[in-house]
C-alpha cells in the first residue's frame, strides 16, 4: 500500500475497519428486502458506498490493484440478463413472465417469497456495481492533472 | 395544507438556484433539490394521519396503512434522478475539460 495517494492514515484505518461492516449491512438489506424496508436498490447503494469509501480513502490506483474493473463491468452488464432469465423461468413453467415457479416457504421466513429474493440479489449487485462504476468513470479525468492523468 | 406549501417552497428554492446561480455544480445541486421537493410532495400525497408503514410483519396487526403506490413511484423517480444527476455531472466535467471553468457566464464560445 502506497502512502502517498489518498487520505491520511486515520481515514485509511477507519475505512479498513468499517468496510466489512458496510458490506454486511448492504447484504443484510438486500437479503431482507421482502421482509422489512429495503431491498435490492437500497442495499446496492450501501454496497456501492462501501466501494466508494475505499476509493476516496486510498485513491484510484490502489483500487485498480485491488479490484478487477473489467470483471466488475462484466458482472454488472450480466445483471439484466440474469433478471431476464429468472423472468423466463416463469414463462418456461407454463405461466406468465416472472410467474413464481419455486416454492413460497413459510410466511416471514427468509425463504418466503419465491422469486423476489433472487431478483433482489440480482438488482442489488447490479445497482451496487453500476453506481460504483459510474463514479469510477466520472473520476477518470483529474481536473488538477489535466489531460495526462 | 401547509405541508404542501412547504414542499412548493422547497421547489422554489431549487428553481431559484437553477435560475440565479452561475456555478455549474450549484446548478446541478439546485436541480436535485427540485427533484427532492417533488418526491416529498408525491410521498405526502399518500400520507394518512396515524397510519403505519405498508409492510406486514410478524406479530403486527393489520391497521390503517399509508398508500404504498406513491412510495413505489418515488423509488423509481429517485433512480431516474440519480441517472440524470450523473449525466449532468459528466457534462459538467466535459465542459470543465474544454473551458477550465464552471462559471456559465464564461462558457460562451463554441470551440472545436
Amino acid at each position: 500500500m502506497s502512502d502517498k495517494q489518498g487520505m491520511t492514515v486515520i481515514v485509511k484505518t477507519i475505512t479498513r475497519a468499517m468496510l466489512a461492516v458496510i458490506f454486511l449491512y448492504g447484504f443484510y438489506i438486500i437479503l431482507h428486502g421482502h421482509l422489512s424496508p429495503g431491498g435490492g436498490f437500497g442495499g446496492g447503494v450501501v454496497l456501492a458506498l462501501g466501494f466508494l469509501s475505499v476509493m476516496l480513502a486510498y485513491g484510484r490506483p490502489t483500487v485498480q490493484k485491488w479490484l478487477n474493473i473489467r470483471v466488475l463491468h462484466s458482472i454488472e452488464s450480466s445483471g439484466p440478463l440474469l433478471f431476464l432469465a429468472v423472468g423466463l423461468l416463469g414463462l418456461a413453467g407454463g405461466g406468465a413472465f416472472l410467474l413464481n415457479t419455486i416454492g413460497k416457504g413459510r410466511l416471514f421466513d427468509l425463504w418466503s417469497s419465491g422469486f423476489i429474493l433472487p431478483l433482489n440479489i440480482i438488482i442489488g449487485v447490479k445497482v451496487g456495481l453500476s453506481l460504483f462504476l459510474a463514479v469510477w468513470a466520472l473520476t477518470e479525468w483529474d481536473p488538477e492533472k489535466g489531460d495526462d492523468a | 395544507m401547509i405541508i404542501y406549501a412547504l414542499c412548493f417552497a422547497l421547489f422554489l428554492v431549487g428553481l431559484y438556484g437553477l435560475i440565479v446561480k452561475r456555478d455549474l455544480i450549484k446548478i446541478i445541486l439546485a436541480s436535485g433539490i427540485m427533484g427532492y421537493a417533488v418526491n416529498l410532495m408525491i410521498v405526502l400525497f399518500g400520507y394518512r394521519r396515524e397510519a403505519v408503514y405498508p409492510i406486514l410483519e410478524k406479530g403486527k396487526e393489520a391497521a390503517v396503512m399509508v398508500d404504498p403506490l406513491p412510495q413505489a413511484l418515488v423509488l423509481t423517480s429517485i433512480v431516474i434522478e440519480l441517472g440524470t444527476t450523473a449525466m449532468l455531472a459528466a457534462l459538467a466535467i466535459q465542459l470543465y475539460k474544454k473551458y477550465k471553468t464552471f462559471d456559465i457566464t464564461k462558457i460562451r464560445r463554441l470551440r472545436g
